[in-house]
């Protein structure tokens, strides 16, 4: 039995560094030839593959039979004309934003619900009936506050209607011109 | 000429978009044969170097082509196609192959003696040197993944340190720097290994 070590290929690695034997093995399967026939196989599968690349490419059933080979005959002329194909785009754009807007046209958000409705209470068989009547909870007489506008206005001073004749101060003469409208009319029943 | 033979010619008048069109799709395919055949064993070891699987690195190849196909229209943008190519070819098997963690693992030491060359060895001497590259391929799996990566494309040697950092979209001072670091882990997870041994 051949020890590893007698193998001429291990032994050429084993006899390098370690580094030396990974570059190695990896140039040998780096050097492996190609299968026979690899490129006629590529090319055939090439051959068979759609030659448009484009996403959207114009249907041979549009086509004119104009008589012209199959390369020539399978776009008509007229499709080849750029703002044929930016108005077919913009159709497209159309169909499908207007569709979008009819859908969301139609679907109504759910509105939420402000008032929550309680489900009424059904006695049970047998059992008493409340009559209609509600508990209300009591509520706890807490200190109440004295607002300042409620509070009691203050009472107004009107000159009290008497008969007395005003008495003119003589320390203010002069105090304003109705005092002395009064004064004016109260003198001459004093004279 | 009778007026129905004029009407019906200009009727029939290829217009010059369309031989334009089909002059171009002619070239086209022209330059897409010439890349397959020019790279496509190339593209099929790059694959193979990480799917290390024939018919997933052949479908890969083929996946690549395909995109090649889809932008066509950018081909005369790229300045190496050969590098453009590695790349594409590069993403799809790394994506392959994160999608294929969760398949359980194949028997790589089968597949690596079946795959590898035997240049005249035993039956028994290729089934050990198999086993040494599973061993050596299993550490490469443990590095890290930029590691990993700058060291197995480093294993062709059609492609440079720029190019692989191209492929990488790397600066080439980071693919020196990884490369380095690879090589010293490598060394160690071996020596590790054969010191267990």
């Amino acid at each position: 039995m051949n020890h590893p070590t007698q193998n001429p290929i291990a032994d050429n690695f084993s006899s390098g560094s370690g580094s030396r034997t990974g570059e190695d093995t990896l140039r040998l399967i780096a050097s492996l030839p190609a299968p026979e026939g690899l490129s006629d196989r590529v090319q055939a599968r090439l051959l068979t593959a759609p030659r448009s690349g484009r996403v959207l490419a114009w249907p041979a059933a549009f086509a004119t039979h104009s008589g012209l080979k199959r390369s020539e005959w399978t776009r008509p002329e007229w499709m080849r004309s750029e703002w044929v194909r930016s108005a077919a785009a913009a159709a497209i754009v159309f169909v499908v934003v207007g569709g979008g807007w009819g859908v969301y046209s139609r679907v109504q958000q759910p509105q939420s619900a402000k008032v929550i409705v309680l489900p009424p209470r059904v006695a049970a068989p047998g059992s008493f009936a409340n009559a209609g009547a509600m508990r209300t909870p009591q509520t706890l007489n807490g200190p109440v506050l004295a607002h300042p506008a409620t509070a009691q206005p203050p009472v107004a001073k009107t000159p009290a209607k008497s008969s007395a004749p005003i008495v003119l101060n003589p320390a203010h003469p002069g105090k304003s011109a109705a005092n002395k409208a009064n004064v004016q009319a109260v003198a001459p029943a004093a004279r | 000429m009778s007026a129905s033979q004029a009407v019906f010619s200009g009727w029939m008048e290829i217009p010059d978009s369309a031989v334009n069109d089909e002059a171009r799709q002619h070239a086209e395919e022209a330059t897409l044969a010439a890349l397959v055949s020019q790279y496509a064993g190339t593209l099929y070891r790059v694959a193979f170097s990480v799917l290390r699987n024939p018919s997933d690195a052949e479908d890969a190849v083929q996946e690549a082509f395909l995109r090649v196909l889809r932008h066509r229209d950018t081909l005369d943008e790229v300045r190496d196609q050969r590098v453009w190519l590695i790349r594409i070819v590069w993403n799809i098997v790394l994506d392959r192959k994160r999608r294929s963690k969760t398949r359980p693992e194949t028997d790589d030491v089968a597949e690596l003696a079946r795959v590898l060359p035997s240049g005249g060895l035993s039956a028994e001497q290729i089934a050990s040197a198999a086993q040494h590259h599973a061993h050596v391929l299993s550490c490469v799996e443990q590095l890290p993944v930029k590691e990993r990566e700058v060291l197995m494309l480093s294993a062709f040697e059609e492609l440079n340190s720029v190019e692989i950092a191209s492929v990488l979209d790397i600066s080439e001072s980071s693919v020196r720097s990884r490369l380095f670091r690879a090589r010293n882990l490598m060394a160690g997870l071996l020596n590790y290994e054969r010191s267990l041994r």
